[in-house]
């Protein structure tokens, strides 16, 4: 991997590195501080956006790194927000401690679906996931253990005081969110981005190089779920309540198709561009229902048709930044790397 | 066991009208290699079409679908030309992205337009209608819609295998590149194409219609029956697409019998179980 070096590796840019550095720590702890000098209504909606962008993050890693577009991905935001629920009813604890659990159940799921799923490729994979979503839904809205249509509250919750809940499901919203960031930058950076990147490049090229196709696609798919299913864990924290229509609904997957969409599919700052366009667009015009939707919805088409990478491609490539240091570059200056694949 | 029967026979019905919706799928997936996902919406957006021709005009609905099928036609050539041909063939997801978006927009302007509460079109005499062969009860609607839909189907298997139409279309689904040489200009193709796809959808809308109440939010289960019914009787056959669809239907059925509200669960469970048995589907080609 020592491809990846980047040429002009000087003082200037160590001098960047620093003050980003100092400027991730404000940010970082102004967002650790935001429940002592917010109202609930707001630490409310930035636990929606941390949620969502986590989900929109998997999504858009899935399709743009692993190549597998994923319309059930909500699937998960519901086993995740289930088995919280489930466990903390039953076990009485404090669903914060079964983050975790939820995280498990999740990655579980995902790799027993990916037995049938993975039978599937493309645009049929994408339906196929839909449809495991689909059987779900009804059946979490027919098992009356789990409250049936109506779904179940967070009992344990009733215990802990208003703020302490609000600031905690702001806490793990913002962990949720941010640790999905790291980790798919960690994971995109390590031998499995590697793989990845090969195979969605050229299937049949990573395979002939000895690339482990399978294992990197489920080893994504698992660690996409784990983020979706946190996220819809902590989500339905917030609201204290969950239902079947809400939790294994399309909307999920929807709102996230369009972030990565309108952000820019297949890169890591698209997701985070794609999260504050979505909530802008929806603070704004949330008045208007349905027609909200159909507003999106165009500008989702038209980016599909006139940009299709996404606002993210719409900054001329000098400009663009890379603060991720995801993107891998043949380091120019010497020609025979090109002769030799890199291989994990 | 006279029980059983009936539920079979009802499911076959109900199959072949899946099939029925499958088939505008499975030729989008045969000839364009695309999925539209907004195809069980555009399923509901010609049963409202339908219903405000026939309120419009004071028309039946079988008279309605004289007008309903142009209509549905110019709306998918319109489509195709104006969207689709500009992402199809680029990279499969592209297509199927975009038709995510046409989907969820189809379905909001739909709710604008006609609220969200469900409708249904009115059979006129011929909804109350059934006879009884050996104890079995059969209704005549689902009998002519099963029918209709299995002549609709058998029409375009000829359409497919014996004229000039489907020539092209089969030489532009081997390779596009070759069809170009050979004269077939495949983006006005596939134009006509779709609007052959809507024409078909717009029959399975009226027949849909005319069996089960609609609203604005019906369509993506129809797209998952479709699609079922394409994957499990194998890519791009369209006699497996009906074997698909009635497998879909009585599987339906016979869950329903089991518990209530679990038929299409059990639609989905066949179809899953079929996958890792038979992941090219039941009559695909052993390598896809």
């Amino acid at each position: 991997m020592t491809a990846v070096t980047l040429s002009n590796a000087n003082s200037k840019t160590t001098l960047v590195r620093i003050s980003a550095g100092a400027g991730l720590l404000v940010v970082a702890t102004l967002a650790v501080l935001i429940p002592w000098f917010s109202t609930f209504a707001v630490q409310r909606l930035l636990v929606e956006v941390f949620t969502l962008f986590a989900v929109a993050l998997a999504w858009n890693l899935l399709a743009g790194y692993g190549g597998l577009v994923a319309i059930g991905l909500h699937v998960f935001v519901g086993v995740g927000a289930y088995s919280l629920f489930t466990l903390s009813n039953q076990l009485q604890l404090n669903p914060f401690l079964l983050l975790p659990a939820a995280a498990v159940f999740a990655a579980a799921f995902a790799l027993v679906s990916a037995w049938p799923m993975f039978r599937l490729s493309g645009a049929y994979f994408a339906v196929g996931t839909w449809v495991l979503a689909e059987m779900m839904r009804i059946l979490t809205l027919n098992s009356p253990w789990l409250g049936a249509g109506g779904g179940m509250p967070l009992e344990a919750m009733g215990d802990i005081d208003r703020w302490t809940r609000n600031a905690g499901v702001y806490w793990a919203a913002l962990f949720v969110g941010v640790g999905s960031l790291v980790a798919s930058r960690q994971v995109l950076r390590g031998a499995l981005g590697l793989a990845l990147m090969s195979v969605r490049d050229s299937e049949p090229a990573a395979m002939a190089s000895g690339v482990p196709v399978a294992r990197a696609k489920i080893a994504l798919w698992v660690l996409c779920a784990v983020m979706a299913g946190l996220a819809g864990a902590v989500s339905y924290m917030n609201t204290l309540q969950v239902t079947p229509d809400a939790s294994f609904s399309l909307n999920w997957t929807a709102a996230a198709i369009f972030i990565a969409v309108l952000g820019g599919i297949g890169t890591l700052e698209g997701p985070i561009v794609g999260t504050v366009v979505y909530f802008l667009l929806r603070e704004t015009f949330a008045g208007y229902g349905a027609w909200y939707f159909i507003g999106v919805g165009l500008l989702a088409i038209l980016t599909m048709v006139a940009a299709p990478g996404g606002a993210v491609s719409l900054i001329p490539e000098k400009w663009r930044l890379d603060p991720f240091r995801i993107r891998r570059r043949m380091a120019e200056s010497d020609p025979d790397r090109s002769a030799s694949f890199p291989t994990t | 066991m006279q029980i059983a029967a009936e539920t079979l026979l009802n499911g076959l019905m109900l199959g072949a009208l899946y099939a029925l919706f499958g088939l505008g799928l499975s030729l989008s997936v045969g000839v364009m290699r695309m999925i539209n996902i907004a195809h069980g919406d555009l399923i509901v957006v010609g049963a409202y079409l339908t219903s405000a021709v026939m309120s419009g005009a004071g028309a039946g609905a079988f008279t309605a679908l004289l007008v309903v099928i142009p209509m549905m036609f110019a709306l998918g050539w319109l489509l195709q030309v104006t969207l689709l041909n500009r992402v199809v063939g680029r990279d499969p997801l592209a297509p199927l992205l975009l038709t995510f978006g046409l989907s969820i927009v189809l379905q909001n302007v739909l709710q604008e337009m006609f609220s969200a509460d469900t409708r249904s079109l009115q059979a006129g005499d011929l909804a109350g209608l059934g006879f009884s062969v050996a104890g079995v009860s059969i209704g005549v609607l689902p009998l002519l819609s099963a029918l209709a839909s299995v002549a609709l189907l058998g029409a375009t298997h000829w359409l497919v295998g014996h004229t000039h139409f489907g020539c092209q279309a089969r030489a532009v689904s081997d390779d596009p590149g070759t069809a170009r040489l050979v004269g077939v200009n495949d983006r006005r193709f596939f134009a006509i194409v779709t609007g052959v796809i809507f024409s078909t959808i717009g029959v399975a809308a009226v027949l849909y219609a005319l069996r089960t109440p609609f609203s604005p939010t019906a369509g993506p289960e129809r797209l998952l029956y479709s699609f079922e019914a394409v994957v499990l009787g194998g890519l791009g056959n369209i006699w497996g697409t009906l074997f698909g669809g009635l497998v879909i239907g009585v599987a339906q059925l016979f869950g329903a019998k089991i518990a209530s509200g679990l038929g299409p669960f059990f639609g989905h469970l066949v179809f899953l179980v079929a996958l890792l048995a038979r992941p090219q589907g039941l009559f695909g080609k052993a390598a896809s």
